[in-house]
């Protein structure tokens, strides 16, 4: 992760973005397109998971609680303000990084892993409680409708853009740039000062605290930058669906959805949550008509990857690359 | 509102909270031998549940003879979920993480299962006995009454295994110093199994009681989970007589919460106060400051 990128890794990088923008000019099939965004959600939702949990460190599993608060505060602030969705999708994810700095205040100086799991799960169920029991602001498990669309623009060259449910390639591009953005700043932020901090002290946190790591500052950084980039994520779902329940923007479903994508496709790493996303939500579409195995799939898909496939699919790569030549001794 | 409602809402309080203190102690027994934080815990609680439910109204067994059956296999059913994922688990590397995450994943996995077998349907077991308690202007059904006594049965029967029987020694000596313990020659892997296997029936006596109060359907356990969590977080993880002492303080809180605003915030409440005690005394309510 810190070595310099070469040439090959920027080739990769470039491919995959190229194939990423070109499919909206091969298809304009909406179900493809739709299954295709979804994945971007839940990628940047996996990979700013994988920042706290795989980078950092701190195993938390509420992260769903700033997906829904991005959702639900973007949505609420769009309908009762008239402000556009491209402003309030910031306001919301400020929002998440607030609430991320509240929750992430009291757990960051406790250093036991099954007390910050706890916590993180009870204040998301807090937040899904709220959002379900609050009707007459949220309308409760009957579903916020109604939520504004991103206003429309014109972009010179190609003309007017509108945001409308059929057509969903301006969506596309918009998430498509919202993960590119947020994997630039995991990125740099990995590869600043802060990165090799929070690795350091995630593999052993006395030791970098004896060298003048500031723990509680560093992990603050990193838990606010995930929960911002979580909110983000939420926020962009909410104008995209239009319609919010409790139970799918903040239900603990949608974590454990997160953690197998981050389990499969490899915590800990860069490319792995991307990955994972991709795969998950394309296998979930191909077994549309086992919906009622959905849950338990995943179920089981956490289950075996953790116990066969610790590291993950991105890491399977390593297994086959030829080992580094032995330094031949100089005759 | 007179006094003696309020009273007997403290009461039903005290009661609940007897039930989270048999499932928080379970989690605390789990955590405290093997430092695995059980995240299937509640599904013990749902199918132990649906085991009496099977048992005493499927197939119309007395509740004397079906109760323990139906602990009994969800003894075994611990046993197996141990022997099968987490052993593979343990003192791998990142296994503290990786237990966490295949327990949830267990979790999800038990719950649709049940889903799948028994539907959606809410089921619930006639009450066990009938009557009423009556004590001055307090009114208290049999049922209740009966629930707390089992608690309390419970936890003596608890206590006394771990305090004066070799296997509570041995299961206190491994959770103190494993290496220690082995070199004692105590069986750590056996050990782990039965504790699982315990943990798992405490959360079916707590299913079993609660049976005839609240339903039982296959989204049970996830709330009675996150209550056990709440408990173990306000004795101090891993503490069995913490664990019975944050149960009853949890349910009384609780009682009196829902007196204040509405009984659809009572887990509001819960969750509201795990936090506060995690800001105040992380190590918990009664543990003392680790140094």
């Amino acid at each position: 992760m810190f070595q310099p990128l070469t040439a090959r890794h920027w080739l990769l990088i470039a491919a995959a973005i190229i194939a990423m923008a070109v499919v909206p000019l091969l298809t304009r099939n909406s179900y493809l397109l739709h299954v295709l965004i979804l994945s971007m959600v839940f990628g940047i939702f996996a990979s700013a998971w994988n920042l706290v949990t795989g980078f950092a460190g701190l195993k938390t599993f509420g992260h769903h609680a700033f997906f829904g608060i991005g959702a639900y505060v973007s949505a609420l602030v769009a309908i009762h303000s008239g402000l556009s969705p491209w402003i309030t999708i910031w306001i919301a994810a400020i929002v998440a990084t607030v609430f991320g700095l509240f929750i992430g205040l009291p757990i960051l100086r406790i250093k036991s892993m099954p007390h910050v799991a706890i916590v993180t799960l009870g204040f998301a169920e807090i937040v899904r409680i709220i959002a379900s029991n609050w009707q007459s602001l949220t309308r409760g498990e009957l579903g916020l409708w109604g939520i504004p669309a991103f206003t429309g623009f014109t972009l010179p060259g190609i003309g007017k853009i509108t945001f409308s449910p059929a057509d969903k390639v301006p969506y596309y591009y918009l998430i498509l740039i919202l993960l590119i953005a947020a994997m630039v700043v995991i990125s740099l932020l990995m590869r600043s000062k802060t990165g090799l901090a929070i690795v350091a002290m995630r593999d052993a946190e006395d030791a970098a605290e004896s060298l003048g790591v500031n723990l509680t500052k560093q992990k603050m950084l990193v838990f606010g930058v995930s929960a911002f980039l979580v909110g983000v994520a939420g926020a962009f779902y909410a104008h995209y669906i239009s319609i919010l329940t409790p139970m799918a923007a903040v239900g603990v479903d949608l974590m454990i959805l997160i953690i197998a994508m981050a389990l499969v496709g490899g915590i800990g790493t860069l490319s792995g949550p991307l990955i994972g996303a991709l795969i998950l939500t394309a296998t979930v579409e191909l077994l549309r008509d086992l919906d009622n195995y959905r849950l338990l799939v995943y179920g089981a898909i956490i289950i075996l990857s953790v116990m066969f496939l610790p590291r993950g699919l991105a890491t399977l790569g390593d297994y086959f690359k030829k080992r580094p030549k032995a330094p031949t001794p100089n005759a | 509102m007179s006094f003696a409602i309020f009273l007997e809402q403290i009461i039903n309080g005290l009661i609940i909270g007897s039930m989270y203190a048999l499932i928080g102690s379970g989690i605390a027994l789990i955590y405290g031998t093997m430092r695995v934080l059980n995240l299937a815990h509640g599904e013990f609680y749902m199918l132990g549940g649906y085991f009496v439910f099977f048992l005493a109204v499927t197939y119309g067994l007395p509740s004397w003879l079906a109760i323990p059956v139906a602990v009994f296999a969800t003894f075994i059913l611990g046993v197996l979920v141990q022997r099968l994922t987490i052993h593979y688990l343990l003192g791998k590397e990142g296994w503290m993480f990786s237990t966490i995450a295949a327990t949830l994943g267990l979790s999800i996995f038990l719950q649709n299962a049940a889903l799948l077998m028994f539907g959606e349907t809410f089921q619930s077991v006639p009450y066990y006995i009938s009557g009423m308690l009556r004590v001055g202007d307090i009114r208290l059904p049999y049922q209740r009454v009966l629930i707390f006594v089992v608690a309390i049965a419970t936890i003596g029967v608890m206590t006394y295994i771990l305090k004066k029987t070799r296997l509570g020694w041995a299961i206190r000596a491994t959770s103190q110093d494993r290496d220690a313990a082995a070199v004692v020659g105590i069986p750590a892997q056996r050990i782990y199994l039965i504790t699982f296997g315990i943990a798992a029936a405490l959360g079916a006596v707590a299913a079993a009681m609660l049976a005839p109060i609240y339903a039982i359907n296959p989204w049970s356990g996830l709330p009675i989970l996150l209550k056990g969590f709440v408990v173990v977080i306000l004795g101090g993880l891993g503490s069995f007589p913490g664990a019975i002492a944050g149960g009853l303080i949890l349910g009384i809180v609780e009682a009196i919460g829902v007196q204040l605003t509405a009984s659809e915030w009572r887990d509001v409440i819960a969750f509201t106060l795990m936090i506060a005690v995690i800001w105040w005394r992380p190590w918990g309510l009664f543990g003392s400051k680790p140094s």
